[in-house]
């Protein structure tokens, strides 16, 4: 059993390394899924932040942090995303415009995008295969939804109706 | 609430609680935070400074976002207040869920429903990753974006731990892109 100080030190981590809530899944990922966890636990989190209303990040660390150790996980889960921002936001407002002219931050931040982009294709692709739905139903959802989200159809809508079409198919 | 500073802390906290529930996801609220904001609480410019902001640094973008339109228009306490709006939707509406969900772990239709669900996910996430990808990029793509995105490909796929690949990634990115005069 993991240890809240833990699972803490975990979003900490996980919410200084990314720079916004959809960043971080793919790292979250790699830093719960297995240890504390399991694939569909995940895949649940991931679906229903999406859906609920309000930030994405903060309703997937509660989720995760929830499954771990009951309400005092979700609510370590929570102070430890919202700990960073907000130290670093407090600190930035009073030194803006020195910072404004550190080009190098920006250039680390440019480097730092492509490879989270890859690291959530490789997030994708793990929870399209452990999510037990491979054959040509779920390639067929899968598709299908991601051309709705190109034609900039609501994701929340999308994730909805592919569990309900999920009951009919696997049930 | 009659002392006029109390009264822009409170306007501060109801217009996030309000953006919060309404919105369902941290880019999403940008729009309605827009609309709420500029013109009342904050110009134009305070409010392009404060998304772009957002984006560079590390953390939940909507909550950075949040504490910036909050310190424009109230200083620290308006980044509480701002804070607190921005919290509060999201633990209850997720707290409730998780413990109803519980109960119903072991049955089959939840099963079969996170079953149906996870292609969908994982388009999401696929969609995601490009609109980040094509958002961070601004500029074209050229082809040192193509080269770290190859290299921490390779790093992944040898499951080198995300966090060493990004910090690389970042470093990386401070030698090929810190050269450009602008």
């Amino acid at each position: 059993m993991p240890s809240l100080l833990q699972l803490f030190l975990i979003f900490v981590k996980v919410n200084l390394l990314s720079t916004s809530g959809p960043a971080s899944v793919g790292l979250l990922y790699h830093e719960v899924v297995g240890n504390l966890v399991t694939e569909l636990q995940f895949v649940q989190a991931v679906g229903l932040s999406s859906v609920l209303p309000g930030s994405d990040a903060l309703q997937l660390a509660m989720y995760i942090g929830y499954a771990v150790a009951g309400v005092p996980g979700g609510l370590v889960a929570l102070a430890g995303s919202i700990l960073p921002p907000t130290l670093i936001i407090l600190g930035v407002t009073m030194i803006l415009h020195r910072l404004r002219r550190e080009a190098w931050l920006s250039s680390f931040v440019e480097g730092l995008a492509p490879a989270i982009s890859v690291l959530m294709l490789f997030t994708a692709w793990k929870i399209f295969q452990k999510g037990g739905a491979t054959g040509w139903e779920g390639w067929a959802i899968g598709l299908v939804s991601l051309v709705a989200m190109f034609l900039e159809a609501p994701a929340r809508i999308i994730v909805i109706l592919a569990g309900l079409l999920g009951i009919f198919l696997f049930s | 609430m009659n002392n006029p500073k109390f009264k822009v802390w409170w306007d501060l906290l109801k217009m996030f609680l309000k953006v919060n529930i309404l919105s369902p996801s941290g880019p999403a609220s940008v729009g309605f935070l827009y609309e709420e904001s500029v013109g009342k609480l904050m110009t134009e410019e305070q409010f392009v400074e404060a998304v772009g902001f957002s984006n560079v640094l590390p953390g939940s973008e909507a909550l950075k976002l949040a504490m910036f339109v909050g310190y424009a228009a109230g200083g620290i306490p308006g980044v509480m207040s701002a804070l607190l709006g921005a919290i509060i939707p999201p633990t209850v509406f997720m707290l409730v869920v998780a413990s109803v969900l519980e109960r119903f772990q072991h049955e089959n239709w939840l099963t079969a429903f996170v079953a149906g669900m996870s292609p969908a996910v994982a388009a999401l996430i696929v969609f995601v990753s490009w609109e980040l990808f094509r958002v961070s990029s601004r500029r074209r793509i050229d082809r040192r974006i193509i080269l770290i995105a190859i290299l921490s490909g390779i790093a992944f796929w040898f499951e080198i731990p995300s966090p060493f690949v990004l910090l690389g990634a970042g470093i990386l990115g401070v030698f090929l892109f810190g050269r450009r005069s602008y």
